[in-house]
């Protein structure tokens, strides 16, 4: 009985997946759409939720009076979420016909091979090509020909910076090297102010941190498709960062169990003079908080630990490239209406329009030109130029994860104020093993 | 007759559970996962990676621990519960629905609020005068085994007192005609009669802890501290956040040899007739 | 009478007093302070103050526009509530044929009814989902996404225990119950809906709410298996928390509130049905 039913049952399966495969059937995006809707995923925006619904309306009817098909929004509330519903859509091959994905993620993404990889054709359908700021091309895909990733918004990090603490502690300008910053960190740290504000269980920011400052060592943490997470370059990236709660007491000790967003209330509580590793979406909240106007862009150092120049091999990156690939699903029914939807919102009204309401930088070349003007901006569109892609295979966002669990695992001890130099070995060790199996897989 | 209803139910579970020991045997991660029919058969690769190069020992030892220490604890809150409600008093069928709220709020209800009881600027350390992490480090160990303690104990009250109630009454004359003081009756009378419905409620519990995902999920996020890392999550981790799917499932497949030991154990000891027997 | 209660006495008064004081405080401590905090302004949570700072009751007015907790709380009920009913009454058919009649392999199935409930649900989780995605796509059908799907998944879930319950119910009815009835000319689907069913009321509802708990209670299946216009109650507010995490200072108030909405349904219904439960977990029980 239950031999037969599980042959019936795989008989089934098969079945299904040749149905699917050959199961698209493409209508173009001119001609009759009425009754057609996409479905488009987003992350949730938390600073905006009004204004990200009225936003969705807003596309939703433009686009009906262009093409007569309406849009639907889904949101996703985390990373967790994000990959998940990838998965899941991709195993079931149904979901979302267009997803906006966090840059870093579009290599998982491209790695199921369930995506539009973007044919001349296809970018001519969103506007060309060479509508997009070339930097925010840099992770759409393993090279030119096979781009899956179309940049949607472009979300630099920098550091803000507290210009009244600065001056009372005649500090000039931020340092360039993060030895010099954290000098001026303890300079800072007096009266009830810490010099830094970091969340350390932010699910994403540590990494970035260390990403970045063995980049600026010339010993990336992954190159060529070796990790090297238990080089001397990684260990001295993480013994800074953890070391300025640890050992240099320039963060509040709270900051063990704050987020990113904690970190950035601190700042706006004016409690902490630097505020490292935001983008320019902090601008909202730090605009309404106690600082707003007292505070300042700047790019973060990109002279490494332990370093007084750049050394040899370096890249002086100021950021990941960050921000929204958005890709199309290879199992939607309607590629070309997506395409015509990207087109829209990649638009230079559009992206202005965007820029405005999320304080989310164009990816649009015309209306990033548009912007850089703004002095406000100015510390932020230069790291958006300085910024460097992550590496592209699938095995990054493990990579990513287990650079996280360094830190998440080092938290006990940097509560009780030391970094210990051994345990700090055993863990890099370990994520080292992990990140390279995770690179080993990858196709 | 009635059959089919039943056989359907086994083959719903049981072809899922079947395709789960098939998936474990497969190379199924985030590059073959579009067209899982035609992933990789490895045989017990992921078995052994399993246990050789994951986390695997280390949460089989924790569940298995964390869950031991929290069966064991629930023991005497639910009996001391089941016994003390047991008299008729003013207010006694309040009191026995208060005491049942925490088992039966759902678990990410409770892990939401007591995260935020956790905190470390939170209630915990200021009401307890202590201060530092409880989410992470050594002591989330302790965090995790209170948080399921408070929720899970009622059930072991539940039992207790519906066996508690289905005493005979002679039972009580037989305690009283000895002369017996409270504590010899409950210690020699009362409790052993309980034995039955007790150990169910343990299995029950044990079982329960060693499956939770929910509760760490919420509590702890992921990645999880090392200290907390329990099985479920282990594995959730491993198919949601790293897409070793396979791997992931094979996981799930040791965990299910893991239950079966004190499942096996309580097979043998339940009353399996269905009363045709007795006769 | 009195002299029957008097010999059953347990405990002495003042010990019991004690017993009960330090066991309700242990219990209605963390539900206070979930109460309070849902009154809370977000700072006095993040502080860890124990009282409210001010009475901000709007936090359950707002919970309603920022979350999706309305439609959630519809699909729940929906969804639970077929899932208690539909696996009551399929459990007392199983049971009733486990019960009365003898054949073999049925002591196995006993057993399985048991051991099945101790797998892990993340162990299922990934073949149940690509079960449904390709199944559906070989029929031509949407399941997931559908409600269809996690009431499916739930009855799965909750069929092996609630059959067990009505087995260790059915089975302390004597069968010369139905027996007469039978001699009395009745079909086997007659006596067992005319003459079980009654007297087994209180069996079907622990194995109901057992099994609507499990369905309300869900995050881990929900949350893979609906989408935006079915997702659950538990999915809506596990989606608030994580976005909490991830953006602005967190409203830990309107989380408290909603976490509270989610729970007074199913704490309601445990306390409505309690007797029930205690009374039908006895029969239930082991000897």
């Amino acid at each position: 009985m239950n031999r037969r039913q599980l042959a019936a049952l795989a008989g089934a399966l098969l079945l299904g997946s040749t149905l699917t495969a050959c199961g698209s059937d493409d209508d173009t995006a001119s001609g009759d759409n009425s009754g057609v809707t996409l479905t488009m995923l987003m992350g949730v925006n938390n600073i905006y939720p009004e204004q990200q619904r009225a936003w969705f309306t807003e596309v939703s009817d433009k686009f009906k009076a262009e093409t007569g098909a309406s849009v639907r929004f889904e949101t996703f509330a985390s990373a967790n979420d994000e990959l998940t519903k990838i998965q899941t859509s991709v195993v079931a091959g149904q979901g979302p016909d267009i997803y906006a994905l966090g840059t870093t993620f579009t290599p998982t993404a491209y790695a199921t091979g369930a995506f539009v990889e973007l044919t001349k054709d296809d970018w001519d359908k969103v506007g060309g090509r060479d509508r997009f700021l070339p930097a925010t091309l840099g992770i759409s895909g393993p090279d030119k020909e096979h781009e899956v990733g179309i940049p949607f918004a472009s979300r630099p990090f920098v550091m803000a910076y507290n210009k009244d603490l600065l001056t009372a502690a005649g500090i000039d300008k931020p340092a360039d090297s993060w030895d010099g910053l954290r000098d001026q960190a303890k300079q800072l740290t007096k009266d009830g102010a810490y010099g830094l504000a970091v969340g350390y269980a932010d699910g994403f920011d540590p990494w970035k941190f260390i990403w970045a400052m063995t980049t600026q060592a010339g010993t990336p943490v992954v190159k060529d498709g070796k990790a090297s997470l238990d080089g001397p370059n990684t260990k001295a990236a993480y013994q800074a960062y953890l070391g300025w709660l640890a050992t240099d007491k320039v963060v509040d000790p709270a900051a063990v169990g704050w987020k990113n967003a904690q970190a950035i209330a601190a700042f706006g509580e004016g409690k902490a003079a630097y505020l490292p590793m935001v983008s320019a979406s902090s601008k909202v909240s730090l605009d309404k908080s106690k600082v707003a106007g007292k505070y300042a862009y700047a790019v973060m150092p990109t002279i490494p630990p332990g370093a007084t120049s750049l050394p040899s091999g370096g890249v002086a990156a100021t950021s990941i490239l960050s921000g929204d690939n958005v890709v199309v699903a290879k199992y939607s029914k309607h590629k070309d209406l997506a395409l015509a939807l990207l087109k829209q919102l990649t638009s230079e009204e559009s992206q202005t329009s965007y820029y405005k309401t999320f304080g989310e930088l164009p990816t649009n070349q015309a209306a990033a030109t548009a912007l850089g003007s703004d002095p406000a901006l100015a510390a932020i569109v230069e790291s958006a130029g300085k910024s460097l892609n992550t590496p592209f295979t699938g095995g990054w966002g493990q990579v990513q994860l287990a650079l996280t669990n360094v830190v998440v695992q080092s938290i006990p001890d940097l509560s009780a104020g030391k970094v210990d130099d051994g345990k700090l070995a055993g863990l890099l060790g370990q994520a080292q093993s992990t990140a390279q199996e995770a690179l080993d897989k990858a196709k | 007759m009635f059959l089919p209803g039943g056989v359907l139910t086994l083959l719903v579970i049981l072809v899922p559970l079947a395709l789960a020991l098939y998936i474990s045997l497969l190379d199924l991660d985030q590059y073959s996962i579009r067209e899982w029919v035609g992933a990789d058969f490895i045989g017990f690769a992921n078995y052994v990676e399993a246990v050789r190069d994951s986390h695997l020992v280390h949460a089989i030892g924790l569940s298995v621990g964390y869950s031991a220490l929290v069966t064991v604890g629930c023991l005497p809150i639910g009996l001391a519960a089941a016994v003390a409600t047991q008299d008729r008093f003013k207010g006694r069928g309040l009191v026995r629905s208060v005491l049942l709220v925490p088992y039966v709020l759902p678990a990410f209800v409770v892990g939401s609020t007591w995260r935020i009881i956790f905190q470390p600027d939170g209630v915990a350390n200021e009401v307890l005068g202590t201060s530092g992490l409880w989410l992470n480090g050594p002591r989330s160990f302790w965090a995790l085994v209170i948080v399921q303690l408070w929720a899970g104990w009622p059930l072991v009250y539940l039992l207790a007192a519906a066996g508690l109630q289905s005493l005979d009454a002679t039972v009580h004359e037989a305690a009283a005609l000895d002369g017996a003081g409270w504590w010899a009756k409950l210690r020699h009378v009362i409790l052993p009669q309980l034995r039955g419905p007790v150990s169910l409620a343990l299995v029950i519990s044990f079982l329960h802890n060693v499956n939770s995902f929910t509760l760490p999920f919420v509590l702890f996020g992921v990645p999880s501290p090392y200290d907390v890392e329990v099985l479920p999550v282990l594995t959730y981790v491993e198919s949601f956040q790293n897409f070793e799917f396979g791997l992931s499932v094979a996981m799930a497949v040791v965990s299910l040899i893991l239950v079966a030991i004190p499942m096996a154990v309580y097979l043998r000891a339940v009353r399996l007739d269905t009363g045709l027997g007795r006769r | 009478m009195r002299r029957s209660e008097e010999v059953a006495r347990l405990l002495p008064g003042p010990l019991r007093a004690v017993v009960l004081t330090v066991l309700l405080l242990v219990v209605l401590g963390p539900l206070a302070y979930m109460a309070l905090a849902s009154v809370s302004s977000d700072l006095a949570v993040a502080r860890g103050a124990l009282w409210p700072d001010g009475f901000h009751i709007d936090n359950y007015a707002k919970i309603w526009s920022t979350t999706n907790l309305g439609r959630g709380l519809v699909n729940s009920v929906l969804v639970a509530g077929a899932v208690a009913v539909v696996s009551a009454f399929v459990a007392l058919l199983s049971a009733y044929v486990l019960v009365r009649y003898a054949f073999r392999g049925r002591i196995a199935v006993l057993r399985a009814l048991l051991a099945l409930q101790s797998i892990p649900g993340t162990l299922l989780l990934l073949p149940v989902f690509v079960l449904f995605a390709s199944a559906a796509t070989a029929l031509g059908v949407t399941i997931i996404g559908t409600r269809w799907a996690v009431l499916i998944t739930y009855l799965t879930f909750a069929l092996p225990f609630s059959t067990w319950v009505m087995v260790t119910y059915l089975r302390e009815l004597p069968p010369e119950l139905d027996e007469a009835a039978r001699v009395d000319g009745a079909s086997p689907w007659r006596v067992l809906t005319r003459v079980i069913a009654p007297l087994s009321w209180p069996g079907l509802v622990v194995s109901g709410v057992f099994a609507f708990l499990l369905g309300w209670n869900d995050v881990l299946f929900a949350s893979v298996l609906t989408n935006p216009d079915t997702r659950t109650a538990a999915v809506e507010l596990q989606i608030f928390g994580a976005s909490q995490e991830g953006g602005a200072l967190p409203v830990y108030g309107q989380l408290m509130a909603a976490a509270l909405v989610c729970a007074v349904p199913v704490v309601a219904l445990y306390l409505v049905f309690q007797r029930y439960l205690v009374a039908g977990l006895t029969t239930g029980g082991v000897r």
